[in-house]
């Protein structure tokens, strides 16, 4: 196996791991804060030790174009059904928002795919955020009030930081195109806005 | 001596409106730029009349809503502006975007 190829591999582990952690958020018991728990799972300390060779691209645009628009439609399906469930009205406009704000980034991000002629490529870091979202909106939908409230927003503490660390991971710095990459870093602060919100809505649920 | 009485007078008329006019200035135009989740200048100091443009260079909708109700854009779409006359009494505005509460500014009204 080239070096290469083990980069590849190595890099789309992480991405995996990643889908796989962001899954199993939306699954884990919401007695523990997630926001601690999920953060280990998904971006387990760097090393260090070693260059920084893994920047190589390891995935191509088109696989990235794909995760982001998966990404995007998973908290949009999950905000759709807050916006229905919520028992607070905090919950309920945060949903609306989630569903506004990443049905505006889907919408750019087809219309660069578009321009760029470039048709989203389905991978299996995508299918395990799909997989993940589904698990999630078919929990949530066992459940009603306030458990309902809890609910969505640990899961939406822990889908924002797993998105926010494969952003600055893997995302952006493996994104070739500098118009795809300039999407994803006009992305972040939504993400980092939606995660300060997610947690301000989470500490004022238990206290 | 009586033309001369006649022009000294409208003389000072016209002095007297032009200190007027100097005195209370043009409104400006002034804008906030709304980039990356949070409103640029984050506080701004503007005169009585003055109009502020709000410009959303973000890829999601901002409002800019008046914490007292002085003022409400609703969305402003990405890539889009509003524009209002915040300053219709001196005094300090606090405001935010009502999708995203954690974006604050300020206009301080002189």
């Amino acid at each position: 196996m080239s070096p290469t190829r083990l980069t590849d591999r190595r890099v789309l582990g992480a991405l995996v791991a990643l889908a796989t952690a962001v899954a199993v958020a939306g699954c884990k018991k919401t007695e523990n804060p997630p926001a601690d728990t999920a953060t280990p799972a998904v971006a387990p300390a760097p090393d260090t030790t070693k260059p920084a060779a893994a920047a190589a691209p390891a995935i191509n645009d088109a696989q990235i174009a794909h995760i982001a628009v998966t990404a995007n439609s998973v908290d949009s399906a999950a905000g759709m059904l807050a916006e229905k469930k919520g028992a607070s009205k905090a919950v309920k406009d945060f949903g609306k928002t989630m569903v506004t704000d990443h049905s505006g980034v889907n919408k750019q991000a087809v219309a660069l795919a578009t321009k760029l002629n470039v048709t989203p490529e389905d991978n299996d870091t995508s299918k395990q955020l799909k997989s993940g979202g589904d698990a999630n909106v078919a929990k949530l939908q066992g459940l009603t009030g306030k458990a309902f409230d809890k609910a969505y927003i640990d899961n939406e503490v822990a889908y924002h930081q797993a998105v926010l660390d494969a952003l600055d991971k893997t995302l952006i710095p493996n994104a070739q195109n500098a118009d795809l990459k300039a999407l994803l870093e006009k992305v972040r602060p939504a993400v980092v806005a939606h995660l300060d919100m997610a947690k301000k809505l989470q500490s004022s649920q238990t206290t | 001596m009586l033309s001369q009485v006649r022009y000294a007078a409208i003389a000072s008329v016209f002095a007297l409106g032009g200190v007027a006019a100097c005195t209370r200035p043009t409104p400006r135009a002034h804008t906030v730029t709304i980039k990356n989740f949070a409103f640029d200048p984050a506080e701004l100091t503007i005169a009585r009349g003055d109009t502020v443009v709000w410009s959303n260079t973000d890829i999601v909708p901002h409002s800019s809503t008046a914490r007292n109700a002085a003022w409400d854009s609703n969305a402003i779409g990405a890539n889009a502006t509003w524009r209002d006359v915040p300053g219709k009494a001196p005094g300090r505005y606090e405001y935010y975007c009502v999708f995203h509460p954690t974006m604050k500014g300020t206009i301080v009204v002189r």
